[in-house]
């Protein structure tokens, strides 16, 4: 169940992305509308993070191509912004809350300049809104897994953009902060932002999302919460691999270089 | 002493002109080490200063003298190598870091042996100073030389200001850089030649075995005293110019002594003592922490040593039952009665110990939140009674008032604990 968009925001055409040759995502292929809250599911090692890395130009892909706004990443770069997964960074780096926030703005700054007293407001504004105002000067590594989070997202809203694309923003958090962030993306999907999130709760993503996006190492359904949200593409994202497409990734492995790169 | 006032008054240009060149090198690979450090790459910068002596000897080699251009030239070509190899190796094989890190290191250094070891045996007289690279002689410096070290120094500097943020975001979080559209890998590139230029400047005074120590230890040693990048970095650059001061003042006093060891010494005395003295990360501070933290504990126990024996009816408690409670601790038990007398919380009349009013405040403070967390661990984590003294034990020293309230609202201000003991508040009696 694969639902295509005519005026998609973001495209993806045959993708398929390989680590150390062995394919981790075969043959992905959807469109997706804009203005959504849109969530990718998928067990361990479905490939959700690849997707997302994929999407940002982060990891080269082995063939076939991304399109956003109808246009190549590099030429719309300002108006995406990406969360990493919060374990992807060393949080005893000496930086304080805003020192991070403020990197959301150094994509508009370019090279050289240094971030001044407007980018300073808008960080301050950003963390205002994940609720973290009371620790603007705290360094980064007193803070709890939930307010590091938050503190990503706040850098992510200082890139002003129009697409958002975020690896596992609830992942190790309280349930406070996930009620609390939840509830920041849907205003920002409503004020017609499109928030790509990968989650890994099946049980809350059926109340957090409107689209769904679900993988296991190839594209299992792509489509709006109603239609897909099914038992039978449930049981086909999560359950169990496909063993004859992990034996073809093995066999792949095993050669010297890697038959699926163009 | 005469020594001392004629090297730091400055009398002699040269000195100036040395002591200029070696603070503009302090700062410089101080900043570039201080990142690399951050970056947990410390290694890399070791690696690259053994890998430049080939580059050297060539230079040697090529000019027939000790030609500065030469031989930075040289070294900045053989560094370059290096630099590049050790990512190449890193991209196409499978090789771990620490291991191709000691691969280019020791190889390198190796052929830069044999190639000292052939200009030695020419018997070219220029080869005299030749030498000195390996262990660096700050007074060697000439102001040629000066020219071009104190000019790499100055650009080193200003391009790690002009690119501050840039080479935060490459250490803190190089792959959302590369998500806003930052160059990172040229970034990555820039940064690189800064680490060998860095090394490249430090050779004539500081030695190419030993200059690692120049680019990581101020950094390492700025650590401890701030959490601040740019506290950090100015730091850093203050620790590399103080001993690479100091370690020129020996070297000039003492004509055979080498600079690069006498500065590593100065530098690694700086960093114990920042690693004993630092507030909050140095041992000293945590071990104050840790001795306070233990003496309250003890004050806390004869506290409520006490009030448990006036719950008993008891008008106090003999200073012997005291001991015997506590076999293993007597001395630090005396010692808590010293100074809870002194502060007024209790006081001894004929060998009775018996509690002041704020004592047997701060004691029923002491016993209730003992008593609330063996309630807490009771009801809402499922721990038997009988399991739940130890934790209290200890708890009963940390919780805060805030705490404190909270476990009243959860357990709606409890008489008893799981012990079927009183949990005792400021309002009753006894």
């Amino acid at each position: 169940m694969i639902k295509q968009n005519a005026n998609p925001i973001l495209e993806i055409h045959d993708l398929t992305v390989s680590y150390d040759q062995s394919p981790v995502l075969w043959n992905v292929d959807f469109s997706l509308p804009s203005g959504k809250l849109i969530g990718i599911l998928g067990p361990n090692g479905a490939g959700k993070s690849t997707l997302i890395k994929s999407i940002m130009g982060l990891i080269a892909p082995s063939s076939g191509y991304v399109k956003i706004f109808d246009q190549d990443l590099d030429k719309v770069r300002d108006k995406i912004s990406y969360v990493p997964q919060r374990e992807s960074v060393d949080w005893n780096f000496p930086a304080s809350v805003l020192d991070v926030v403020l990197m959301g703005t150094y994509g508009k700054l370019g090279l050289f300049r240094r971030p001044g007293k407007k980018e300073k407001e808008l960080a301050l504004s950003c963390l205002e809104k994940v609720g973290m105002t009371a620790y603007v000067h705290r360094q980064i590594s007193e803070l709890s897994g939930g307010q590091q989070q938050r503190v990503f997202i706040a850098r992510a809203l200082a890139q002003e953009a129009d697409l958002y694309l975020m690896d596992e923003p609830f992942a190790g958090v309280d349930m406070n902060t996930e009620t609390a962030i939840f509830q920041l993306l849907q205003e920002m999907s409503q004020s017609g932002k499109t928030v790509i999130v990968v989650h890994h709760d099946i049980y809350s993503a059926v109340n957090y999302f409107d689209w769904f996006i679900m993988l296991n190492q190839h594209l299992v359904a792509s489509g709006p919460k109603n239609e897909v949200v099914t038992e039978e593409l449930l049981r086909k994202t999560y359950g169990g691999k496909l063993n004859l497409l992990s034996k073809v990734s093995e066999l792949i492995r095993q050669k010297e270089f890697n038959p699926l790169k163009e | 002493m005469e020594d001392f006032l004629y090297f730091f008054s400055f009398q002699d240009a040269s000195i100036g002109f040395v002591v200029l060149g070696i603070t503009l090198l302090g700062i410089g690979s101080a900043f570039v080490g201080t990142f690399s450090f951050l970056d947990n790459k410390a290694l890399l910068g070791d690696a690259i200063s053994h890998a430049i002596l080939p580059g050297i000897c060539l230079g040697f080699m090529l000019a027939g003298e000790k030609n500065p251009y030469f031989i930075v030239g040289g070294a900045i070509a053989s560094g370059g190598l290096a630099t590049y190899l050790s990512s190449w190796l890193k991209e196409n094989t499978k090789l771990t870091e620490d291991t191709i890190i000691a691969v280019i290191l020791s190889v390198f250094f190796g052929i830069g042996i044999v190639f000292l070891t052939v200009i030695q045996k020419s018997g070219n007289p220029e080869m005299a100073g030749l030498n000195q690279f390996i262990f660096g002689n700050a007074i060697g410096i000439v102001e040629r030389d000066l020219w071009i070290y104190g000019i790499l120094s100055l650009g080193i500097i200003s391009v790690l200001i002009g690119l501050f943020k840039e080479f935060q975001l490459l250490v803190f979080n190089p792959e959302f850089g590369k998500a806003i559209g930052l160059p990172m890998l040229s970034i990555r590139m820039a940064f690189n030649t800064l680490m060998i230029l860095a090394v490249v400047i430090g050779i004539q005074a500081i030695g190419v075995v030993l200059m690692a120590a120049l680019l990581i230890t101020p950094g390492a040693a700025a650590r401890f005293w701030t959490d601040r990048l740019k506290t950090l970095l100015i730091l850093a650059a203050l620790f590399a110019s103080i001993s690479g001061i100091f370690g020129t003042f020996v070297s000039y006093t003492l004509p055979q002594m080498p600079t690069g060891p006498w500065v590593v010494v100065i530098l690694s005395l700086i960093a114990l003592l920042s690693f004993l003295l630092a507030p909050k990360r140095g041992m000293l501070s945590r071990f104050y922490h840790r001795k306070k933290y233990i003496d309250k504990t003890q004050q806390d126990h004869v506290l409520k040593s006490i009030y448990k024996a006036e719950e008993l009816g008891k008008s106090g408690l003999g200073l012997n039952d005291l001991l015997q409670i506590y076999p293993h601790h007597k001395k630090g038990i005396l010692k808590s009665i010293k100074n809870l007398e002194k502060t007024g919380y209790l006081f001894i009349n004929h060998n009775i110990i018996k509690l002041t009013k704020p004592g047997k405040m701060k004691a029923k403070r002491i016993v209730r939140l003992h008593r609330l967390w063996e309630l807490y661990l009771n009801e809402y984590l499922n721990i038997a009674p009988d399991h739940v003294h130890e934790s209290a034990e200890k708890l009963e020293h940390l919780l805060t008032p805030e705490l404190e309230a909270l476990l009243e609202n959860r357990l709606n201000f409890p008489k008893l604990d799981p012990h079927q003991e009183t949990i005792p508040r400021d309002h009753d009696d006894i």
